[in-house]
């Protein structure tokens, strides 16, 4: 698990930096990592604050970028036999990354995802305290490149699942997909969208295969 | 008020999604078993190219970086390894002038 923690703690800091530049109090920092607990859709929610957007607007954007999660739920509880009551606290701590490095190493057993996940949702918090503290002393992290983690995290998650032609044919088309609409669309649609459709492409591709 | 308005309706949408794929358990035909097969390659794919160019005009470094993270990655199949060379990477290419 330490390597995604590389990737989280300076997405945490830079996302508490934000928060706090935008005027959100130590505690409502927080509360967003503790309740929410979903990187991309906190940045972007703390980015709709900052222009007066409303409770409607900002709920309807996290939907739309947490919407996937939908299929990393069906997909990992396809993979690992759970109680109701561990969907539950499963559920309530999936995130991309604890989905990717379960469904990389290919873990069989709850304990293994809830591991991963709350590993990484103490790594967030953590960081988001520090990052909410010390806020007005770190600089514009996008000038270090912090935002430059997040693409290459993910990337080297996608790199091992990569294991024939196919494979590597859905990721080019759903990474192509996603780029092209999110030019013209916000939020998490593209992702959602590509992520669709490379998985409807790469199962049409194989089905004439005996296997 | 709008703010926890706004994060227990995040909250809301964001344990609805995550909880409801856990609980949606059904017996699934070939095709979509294959389906779920390519959901993670597809959705990471996705998830990696809208915020690799980034928006400060750095994009040609950061693919390029990229670049060498992955192939970090194909080699070792190591997580930090591969971050860690395509941050080095990044910081060393926007040393170069020009």
């Amino acid at each position: 698990m330490t390597p995604l923690w590389l990737g989280v703690v300076p997405f945490g800091l830079a996302y508490a930096v934000i928060a706090r530049d935008t005027g959100l109090s130590l505690v409502e920092t927080q509360a967003l990592s503790i309740l929410v607990f979903a990187g991309s859709a906190q940045v972007s929610a703390v980015g709709l604050f900052g222009r007066g957007a409303g409770a409607l607007e900002i709920v309807l954007t996290t939907f739309l970028l947490n919407v996937r999660h939908v299929l990393y739920g069906m997909s990992l509880g396809r993979e690992v036999p759970m109680t109701r009551t561990q969907r539950f606290v499963g559920a309530y701590f999936l995130t991309d990354e604890a989905y990717g490095v379960s469904v990389a190493r290919r873990a069989r057993t709850f304990r293994y995802v809830l591991g991963a996940e709350l590993s990484l949702f103490l790594t967030w918090n953590l960081a988001t305290l520090a990052g909410a503290l010390l806020g007005g002393i770190i600089p514009n992290p996008e000038r270090i490149g912090v935002d430059f983690v997040f693409p290459l995290a993910f990337l080297a998650l996608l790199v091992p699942l990569l294991g024939d032609r196919v494979d590597v044919l859905v990721a080019v088309v759903a990474g192509a997909v996603a780029w092209g609409l999110s030019r013209a669309v916000p939020g998490g649609l593209p992702v959602l969208g590509a992520g669709v459709l490379g998985a409807l492409l790469g199962a049409a591709a194989t089905g004439g295969d005996a296997e | 008020m709008t703010f926890w308005a706004a994060c227990i309706g995040m909250l809301a949408v964001t344990f609805g999604s995550r909880f409801a794929g856990l609980t949606l358990q059904m017996r699934l035909p070939p095709f979509w078993l294959r389906f779920l097969h390519f959901v993670p390659i597809a959705v990471f794919a996705a998830l990696v190219t809208p915020s690799l160019e980034g928006s400060r005009g750095e994009g040609g470094i950061r693919v390029a970086a990229a670049a060498l993270g992955a192939l970090v990655a194909w080699r070792t199949r190591q997580l930090a390894l591969a971050i860690a060379a395509g941050l080095a990477a990044f910081w060393l290419l926007r040393l170069l002038p020009g």
